[in-house]
């Protein structure tokens, strides 16, 4: 092949493909280290981001809640008041449902992350197979078994159970049990400074 | 043909600088993204724990206030558990320079105190998912550094170096 080429009178065809391979050889060579340079240089800013933006804050105010929750649930089944034994059924239940939310259910999309898989999917047909670049392998694997528990769950509630089982909580189910939270402990007589 | 060896080569770097560049900035796209995702999971695994202590406290506060006959005991308990959380960071401590503030240490000191306090008040503490692991796993095994990972890097609490390395399983379980 190279031969006949070379014997060929248009050398010129021989010259643009070895200059076209040359060029191609080392643009991806360095592309791909550069790839490697760029996402280690980048994982600590965007762990930190992650962290104060989003985990911490949104961690916080699921906590906060379920920590409520807790004792209020552990004082109003200690308690002899009759009154206040009847909070005790709203309790458990703002309890359970505050346990049952996954940060999955109430984090916000990572937007960035979103058109950049648009991107991607775009450029599919140019993508080099080499480079695995999805969410981190443990993130995949706690969505899979998220997904089993779901499927369990659902399996589990028998045929008969109502759509609820089968839609997760949003934040906007955080927000009404926050607030069911502070009707039921000021109706047992605590009053929250909310911080 | 005539050849200067000298262009080829520079033409050569040329060609791999190009490639490094472009390289470089989709790379940080993917770092930036990866490491958001592993530090949104790492902060609310981490504040979700700490909040139910300080929610906890705040809410066993409230009903000693409204009891009339607050012991000085469960008090002390409340008191002193959310001073503590209120002296942990809310951001990453790798980013807050120079700081004295160990974070292992904090986060014991919190949940004893919240045992504490449980049994002052005679109530069952809550099992926490990570209760028996320490947050900075990574940083007490420098072995597991990868090689090349900056020297500044034991100082961060939760090295991203080391994450990508390891079985996520094991950093992820707080």
């Amino acid at each position: 092949m190279e031969d006949e080429l070379l014997w060929n009178d248009d050398s010129r065809a021989l010259q643009d493909s070895e200059w076209s391979k040359l060029s191609s050889d080392f643009t991806n060579a360095g592309y791909r280290e550069g790839i490697t340079a760029g996402k280690e240089g980048a994982l600590q800013e965007g762990f930190d981001d992650g962290y104060a933006i989003v985990g911490a804050p949104l961690g916080r105010e699921l906590g906060l809640l379920r920590g409520m929750a807790s004792a209020l649930l552990s004082f109003l089944s200690k308690t002899e008041n009759i009154q206040k034994h009847a909070g005790l059924e709203e309790a458990r239940d703002i309890a359970s449902r505050l346990t049952d939310i996954r940060f999955s259910d109430i984090a916000p999309p990572d937007l960035e992350a979103e058109r950049h898989a648009r991107e991607h999917l775009e450029a599919d047909r140019k993508a080099d197979e080499d480079l695995d670049f999805d969410t981190n392998e443990g993130l995949k694997e706690k969505r899979a078994i998220e997904s089993l528990e779901d499927m369990m769950k659902r399996m589990g509630a028998g045929v008969a159970t109502s759509a609820e089982v089968q839609t997760r909580p949003t934040a906007d189910d955080v927000q009404r049990l926050r607030k069911r939270l502070i009707a039921l402990s000021e109706s047992v007589g605590i009053a929250l400074q909310w911080s | 043909m005539d050849f200067d060896l000298e262009a080829l080569v520079n033409v050569e770097q040329t060609f791999y600088e190009h490639g490094h560049q472009d390289g470089y900035a989709h790379g940080r796209i993917h770092g930036l993204i990866e490491g958001r995702a592993l530090g949104r999971e790492k902060g609310f695994e981490m504040w979700e724990e700490l909040g139910f202590y300080e929610g906890f406290a705040t809410m066993w506060h409230a009903v000693q206030m409204s009891q009339g006959s607050p012991d000085d005991r469960t008090n002390h308990h409340i008191k002193q558990l959310l001073e503590l959380i209120a002296q942990f960071p809310r951001t990453n401590p790798s980013v807050t320079e120079a700081s004295d503030l160990d974070i292992p240490k904090l986060f014991r000191q919190i949940r004893s105190r919240y045992k504490a306090l449980c049994a002052t008040l005679g109530v069952r503490p809550t099992l926490r998912a990570g209760g028996s692991s320490s947050p900075t796993r990574q940083v007490d095994d420098p072995a597991e550094l990868p090689e090349g990972a900056r020297p500044d890097v034991s100082r961060r609490v939760w090295p991203m170096q080391a994450a990508e390395n390891q079985p996520p399983r094991e950093d992820l379980s707080f």
